[in-house]
């Protein structure tokens, strides 16, 4: 046993370990057992979301379903999770089931990677949902997808400031900045509300209630409509209210923000159905100072648009269309599923479910006393028929969002870019764009 | 823990960087047959290098130049999928034309000039200070400086992401106190934003480095030097500095490959300053193209590309560093 003969071995050895560990380290996922129904076992359905209390709501299906097997998993949320999402239809192990938001959706359809849903349920999406968010997942005649929520845009606003310096609840936008210079008046340390980032999503939403539709389709071409009058109007009006400092610039989502909004800073917060659920969370000790008022309109006519929102979509390639139709069903309209997710929850949540049937359910898990004797369900339920309807978005959503985000707070700008850009990213994708 | 292995050197260092010429094979005492079985044994620990590399490295860089030369093309409205057609260059010539892609690499020449001459310089000047004969606690010194380099890039990004929001940040209170009205996310100052934070993460490292470099100058060089009459300063800048210009060369040639392949940084502080957009480094806009625009071929084609710069930038700097250690 000469010592060379012990160092190849050992040698040997280290690398074969060194190997071994690494490969188990970086061990994929294996795929899932494809079992078919009629063999008597049960179907298994991948599950992934990043939205709160989706693990409960599975959890809670598999309890009350013997023929399907729901294997859930937690993936991130925002662009992160859209990113996994297409490397895994492009690499064959995609989930059965996951959940998208309404933005992204003709992106992912349009390159053919998502199921078409229309023969498991189109009928479902026809009778069981509002129009407006049937716009919103039915595209170029076929459905891509099943509402989860709707998002209303509305109007949270302090009572308290309001009352010390004079101002009513606006109703129409011409009032809204009549009460921010009312305010800043009376206080040069406040603003009506921060519009500062410039939020591409809030913004459409703002322009959608104008009566804007920034995308459409014409027979078998993208209409891109981003920069015209609705939108020019909403933008100028924010820019003019940033210029003359009645609105505040801080970067968006940011800590900042919070805090501006937690120290009373702002008499104002322009928010979805959902942003309800994160004020006693995120601003705590303003409980019984907020308010909910339906968002100002243009010529009083009650309207707004919608802020965000999540639909549940089988990406291509599933072998299990059927079943994971009948898992979307469940989720989306039986009242249990809303319960077993609600009751989950840490933090509350007051996303508004587009089926109306869940809503009582919903609006039962919600603990409403931080708006005092204000019903939070009740009246995102009313706004939410007032949205107006035939939006739909476009196969470029995500490149517009950027080029937007890259205006750098300038609304009007942002239109322009994102016009371009969005014109450029369908041709350069090799989609038809109407003229 | 050793340091991550974030800056891979796409070729490497130059000869003359190990003065010795590489070490000399050990004479061992067990004659020709046990010269062979180490052979073996140094193959054997070298196999699992190499079988990484070519999974990690070598694979995937074929990968991507077979995905370069195809294009996803849809039809009409989309819906029916996409059709992968050959595209032979012209994804390359696409990437070549597009403006915001040879704007990324202007963006890192200016970053490059802010960014070297003070991140080498700082390093420098840390060092001969530690290294010099009045400094004390030196251990002590290269800890603290080395810490920076020991929090992941991802994490002191995010850690300065906080020192540079005005609200939160004690940095911001201060300057605003003081009367300047500095925005570290302003269209114009968010690349100061990117340099410091990069300055803040390698100084240290690049400081000790240079040290151990200057811990090989010969003592009697420095005594020869004192003797003659050198001052402490004319000793550190004509003495010591040209004995450790090899360890210059390749730290600056780390800092360019380095510099070229900037992505967590931007691509935090862009969180915030928007106005950057996506696609402010290389690395950003091959991420963009790929992930948000779905356009595998072009980034495919576009990292090829960045490669081939970086490649080049190794080779010119080499070169010039060479004449430099010449001269």
């Amino acid at each position: 046993m000469s010592c060379t003969h012990r160092t190849t071995r050992l040698a040997l050895v280290a690398s074969a370990a060194s190997l071994a560990l690494l490969t188990t380290a970086c061990g994929g996922g294996s795929g899932s057992d494809a079992s078919g129904p009629g063999d008597g076992k049960p179907v298994t359905l991948t599950f992934w979301s990043a939205t709160a209390g989706a693990k409960e709501t599975a959890e809670a299906f598999n309890k009350t379903h013997s023929d399907i097997k729901v294997k859930f998993s937690l993936v991130p949320a925002g662009p992160e999770g859209v990113t996994k999402l297409s490397n895994a239809v492009k690499g064959g192990n995609a989930p059965d089931i996951t959940t998208m938001d309404y933005s992204a959706l003709p992106e992912y359809a349009s390159e053919g990677n998502l199921e078409d849903l229309t023969p498991s349920s189109g009928e479902l999406v026809k009778k069981e949902f509002p129009e407006a968010v049937q716009s919103l997942v039915n595209l170029g005649g076929s459905t891509w997808a099943v509402p989860f929520d709707v998002t209303p845009i509305q109007l949270y606003y302090r009572k308290d400031l309001f009352k010390k310096f004079g101002v009513e609840v606006p109703t129409t936008w011409a009032e809204y900045r009549t009460a921010a210079e009312k305010i800043h008046q009376g206080d040069p340390n406040l603003t009506i509300t921060n519009f500062g980032g410039g939020d591409p999503a809030l913004l459409s939403g703002l322009a959608w209630q104008a009566g804007a539709r920034w995308y459409g389709t014409k027979d078998d071409a993208w209409k891109v409509n981003i920069d015209e009058p609705a939108s020019r109007k909403v933008a100028a009006y924010w820019d003019g209210l940033l210029k003359d400092g009645l609105a505040s610039k801080t970067p968006l989502w940011g800590e900042g923000e919070t805090k501006e909004r937690a120290t009373g800073k702002v008499a104002t917060i322009i928010g979805a159905a959902w942003s309800a659920g994160n004020f006693p969370v995120s601003y705590p000790d303003s409980k019984g100072k907020w308010g909910i008022a339906p968002l100002p309109t243009w010529d009083g006519t009650p309207s707004t648009g919608m802020y965000g929102g999540t639909s549940y979509i089988v990406p291509k390639g599933s072998k299990h269309t059927e079943a994971a139709a009948e898992f979307i069903k469940w989720v989306t309209t039986d009242p249990k599923a809303m319960t077993a997710r609600l009751s989950s929850l840490k933090t509350p949540s007051s996303a508004l479910p587009a089926n109306e049937g869940m809503r009582a359910a919903a609006a039962k898990e919600f603990d409403s006393s931080y708006f005092g004797d204000q019903d939070v369900y009740q009246l995102a339920g009313e706004a939410a028929d007032t949205i107006v309807p035939g939006w739909t978005w476009g196969p470029v959503q995500q490149q517009v969002t950027s080029a937007q985000m890259a205006a750098g707070g300038d609304h009007t700008k942002m239109l322009s870019a994102g016009q371009a850009k969005g014109e450029s990213a369908v041709t350069d994708r090799g989609l038809k764009l109407a003229k | 823990m050793a340091a991550p292995l974030t800056r891979p050197a796409k070729n490497p260092p130059p000869r003359a960087a190990s003065p010795s010429g590489g070490p000399a094979a050990p004479k061992s005492p067990g004659g020709p047959g046990a010269r062979r079985g180490q052979r073996r044994a140094v193959a054997l620990f070298m196999v699992p290098f190499f079988a990484l590399f070519t999974a990690v490295t070598v694979l995937p860089m074929f990968y991507a130049a077979w995905m370069s030369l195809f294009r996803e093309e849809s039809s009409g409205l989309g819906f029916g999928g996409t059709e992968r057609v050959f595209a032979g260059f012209g994804n390359f010539t696409e990437a070549l034309g597009n403006e915001a892609f040879l704007r990324s690499f202007g963006h890192i020449a200016f970053y490059c000039v802010l960014y070297i001459p003070a991140m080498v310089g700082g390093a420098l000047i840390l060092a001969l200070l530690v290294d010099s004969a009045m400094a004390r606690a030196r251990r002590f010194f290269q800890i603290a400086y080395f810490l920076p380099h020991a929090v992941p890039g991802l994490i002191a990004s995010l850690i300065w992401l906080y020192l540079y929001t005005p609200g939160l940040s004690p940095v911001t209170d201060v300057l605003d106190a003081l009367g300047a009205n500095w925005n570290f996310f302003g269209q114009d100052e968010a690349i100061y934003s990117v340099v410091n934070i990069s300055a803040w993460q390698w100084t240290g490292y690049n400081m000790i480095i240079f040290y151990a470099g200057l811990q090989a100058v010969p003592r009697e060089v420095l005594e020869a030097a004192t003797v003659d009459g050198s001052g402490a300063l004319r000793t550190a800048l004509q003495v010591k500095v040209p004995m450790i210009r090899p360890t210059v060369v390749l730290t600056l040639l780390f800092t360019c490959v380095g510099a070229i392949q900037l992505f967590d940084a931007p691509k935090l502080v862009q969180l915030r300053a928007n106005t950057m957009g996506e696609d402010w480094s290389p690395t950003m806009f091959i991420y963009t193209v790929a992930f948000k625009g779905h356009d595998y071929g072009l980034a495919a084609a576009s990292s090829l590309l960045l490669a081939l710069v970086a490649g080049l930038l190794s080779f010119v700097v080499t070169k010039l560093g060479n004449r430099w250690k010449a001269s």
